[in-house]
């Protein structure tokens, strides 16, 4: 490495050759050693700008920043153990659902039995069916 | 200056990404500072940079279940996001400044005074807000940030040339602008 090319990278990379590209360091060591008086003095007139512009404002994140951040962040997923509990409660829920539904249906057939019982009860007696329950009771009043 | 190896926030990206509260935490630890002082120096106003950092971990959370290893380094990703937020804001704030010319700050020195530490950092926030955007950025990214040539490049989409070359001229405005101040930090 020439000390120009040498004197080009401290301009852009500055006075620590420790950040510089990588592929670089080694031989700008090596131009180092080889002129240390000359060198050294480019690459400290680099490190006083890089100095200065490590005092460039930065700023600490305030905790309402964290806060926001890590509310919004992902939420764990439910383990396996949860998901199969979960499935198991839903499961009940549907069975119970399913065992409401069918008493349901079975009171109205049953219902409904009663009903075409009446009717043939009727039909024997040679009597109207009754249309209403209260017609049933006054009908069962009469007699 | 960061290696371009293996990405060393993947595992806690993984945690991130399964809800894991500890590694929420550890990378907002590692990460947020970084993209908080970037943010800060592009846009030179604090409460905007906290938008911005906010903004970036916010599309960060919605990557990170999702995120597939051999894709950017995940700090490269992070950079990308608030870098094009805040060239975002800056543009707005130019559009506003042509509509409407803001009040004149004069940054200069102010004798005795202007050595101390803040008005040392509002020199050099003012000189860093100087600089051709391509410039600052370029500064920022590889003298602040840390990233590697090659990061910065091709995050500025450019070669590595043409970075230092814009890293060169970045540094000599900034040795120009600031001469008065070189000899408090010999």
């Amino acid at each position: 490495m020439t000390p120009d090319r040498f004197a080009e990278l401290a301009a852009a990379h500055g006075g620590d050759i420790g950040r510089w590209p990588q592929d670089l360091r080694e031989a700008a060591r090596a131009a180092l050693a080889a002129d240390p008086h000359g060198l050294g003095a480019v690459l400290a007139a680099e490190a006083d700008l890089d100095r200065l512009l490590d005092l460039a404002p930065a700023q600490s994140a305030d905790a309402a920043l964290l806060g926001r951040l890590l509310e919004a962040a992902p939420k764990p997923r439910r383990s396996a153990s949860a998901w199969w509990a979960g499935l198991a409660a839903g499961l009940g829920l549907a069975v119970a659902t399913v065992a409401g539904v069918a008493v349901g249906v079975a009171s109205g057939a049953g219902e409904r039995l009663d009903r075409r019982a009446d009717a043939i009860l009727a039909a024997a007696y040679d009597q109207p069916e009754p249309d209403t329950a209260a017609e049933a009771l006054e009908e069962a009043t009469d007699l | 200056m960061a290696s371009e190896g293996e990405d060393p926030d993947l595992a806690l990206l993984e945690g991130v990404g399964r809800g894991e509260q500890a590694a929420v935490r550890r990378l907002l630890d590692a990460r947020l500072p970084r993209i908080l002082a970037l943010a800060r120096r592009l846009l030179a106003d604090p409460d905007e940079a906290q938008d911005v950092a906010q903004e970036t971990f916010l599309r960060a959370w919605k990557q990170a279940p999702s995120w597939r290893p051999g894709q950017a380094r995940f700090d490269t990703w992070l950079h990308r996001v608030a870098l094009n937020l805040c060239r975002d804001r800056l543009r707005r704030r130019r559009e506003t400044i042509m509509a409407q010319p803001p009040e004149v700050i004069d940054a200069g020195p102010t004798g005795e005074g202007a050595l101390l530490g803040v008005q040392i950092g509002g020199r050099i926030e003012a000189a860093l807000a100087a600089l051709p955007e391509r410039q600052r950025e370029a500064i920022l990214l590889c003298h602040h940030q840390g990233l590697g040539n090659k990061e910065a490049a091709a995050l500025l989409g450019v070669s590595v040339e043409t970075l230092e070359s814009l890293l060169g001229r970045g540094r000599r405005a900034m040795r120009a602008a600031l001469a008065d101040l070189m000899e408090a930090v010999r």
